[in-house]
């Protein structure tokens, strides 16, 4: 609901409950209120503008302040594989106690960040972002938990690597993996939790 | 109903988000409070709107650019494994990744420099600083500490930069690799 206003603004119709948070916000921060709220609307347009939305923008953000937090860094994607490549033939399995130790310890960071929230919604979402996966699930149904992923490019060794990471993560976050199902760049992984 | 409030926008603003509502299907009231609900959301936890709007486009980025996440502490791990594997082999990988980057950005319509240490900034997210300096007469410093990288990664990544650099055209006049410090000098030929 906008209504002209008569020198090139607009007046914008809001609850009054928000308008006085909104108040109060730009008064702890020195500007007007109808500032702020432009500031508001001008970057909600720029997310608009890159095909997302600014809630979209503002969970992406504090997940990756957590993987910040928990210890990640970018990396280009054909010298990690490149990396793993080289080494896997011969050094796989300390490569893959590894991975489940680095898992375990993401799994507990997790649990305490993220105390009284939805981990395992959060962590599908990291493991989408942080994995450039093109799929992830994670479903709870009878009795199991389910995460099933998919990458169109992931390595064999990759997936591996990865099914490892999770299942440490898991098993920090109260799940025991109860069998695995994978193949290049696919898994389905089965968990129960632990009493 | 509830009480409601007018707030001022500039128009073309207003306009903007009443084109944005109608694409997506939603009211403008909802739009509205919604973003600003969002503004509220980001601000109790302590973060500015245009810094999470400005990484939003850094990761998307990231990703044209063929980056990925990775734990830090394996990164090195495996780095350090790999090089002390394959040193040679590894090395002209590296190197040849970097130069695949400098073709890149010398054929994007931008700033090389700007968009190397961009490129930079996301590739350590945080984890160390790097600093490119222009100094008289087409030279360049490059620094890069990292107080975590390990001794073989600090190589690898030194042979990356190189490459970068030896895409664009510059050489190396000086280099200063040691763990967690790359230091380089580099040059244009004229």
């Amino acid at each position: 609901m906008i209504k002209r206003d008569p020198e090139d603004t607009k007046l914008i119709v809001v609850p009054s409950s928000l308008a006085e948070r909104l108040r109060a916000v730009a008064v702890r921060q020195g500007i007007s209120l109808t500032n702020y709220a432009t500031d508001a609307l001008e970057q909600a347009l720029r997310a608009d503008g890159m095909g997302t939305s600014l809630q979209e923008s503002v969970d992406l953000y504090r997940l990756m302040e957590i993987q910040r937090g928990a210890g990640s860094v970018n990396i280009s994607r054909s010298s990690l594989n490149r990396l793993i490549e080289e080494l896997y033939p011969n050094q796989g399995e300390e490569m893959r106690k590894a991975w489940r130790e680095s898992g375990r310890w993401y799994g507990e960071y997790l649990h305490t960040k993220l105390q009284g929230e939805d981990v395992l919604g959060f962590f599908e979402k990291v493991l989408l972002v942080s994995w450039n996966l093109d799929e992830v699930e994670i479903k709870k149904e009878a009795g199991f938990t389910t995460l099933r992923y998919a990458s169109f490019t992931m390595p064999f060794q990759t997936t591996e690597l990865l099914i490892s990471f999770i299942s440490g993560a898991m098993s920090s976050l109260g799940y025991e993996e109860l069998d695995r199902d994978y193949l290049r760049g696919m898994a389905t992984l089965r968990f129960k939790a632990v009493e | 109903m509830a009480r409601r409030k007018m707030l001022a926008a500039e128009e073309d603003i207003a306009n903007g988000i009443v084109e944005m509502a109608k694409r997506r299907g939603a009211t403008i009231y909802q739009t509205v409070n919604n973003i600003l609900e969002q503004a509220l959301r980001a601000d109790g936890m302590g973060l500015v709107l245009k810094d999470i709007i400005d990484r939003r486009g850094l990761l998307e980025r990231a990703r044209e650019m063929g980056f990925t996440f990775t734990v830090e502490r394996l990164l090195y791990d495996v780095s350090d494994m790999a090089y002390e594997h394959t040193k040679n082999r590894l090395s002209e990988i590296w190197q040849e990744t970097g130069r695949w980057y400098g073709k890149f950005f010398a054929s994007r319509d931008e700033d090389v420099l700007t968009a190397l240490e961009e490129a930079m900034e996301l590739l350590t997210f945080g984890a160390s600083e790097f600093a490119i300096d222009e100094g008289r007469g087409g030279g360049i410093s490059i620094s890069c500490v990292g107080e975590r990288f390990t001794p073989g990664f600090t190589d690898l990544f030194s042979l990356f930069i190189e490459g970068i650099f030896e895409a664009l055209g510059y050489r190396t006049t000086a280099k200063e690799v040691s763990k967690g410090i790359i230091r380089l000098r580099i040059d244009k030929p004229r």
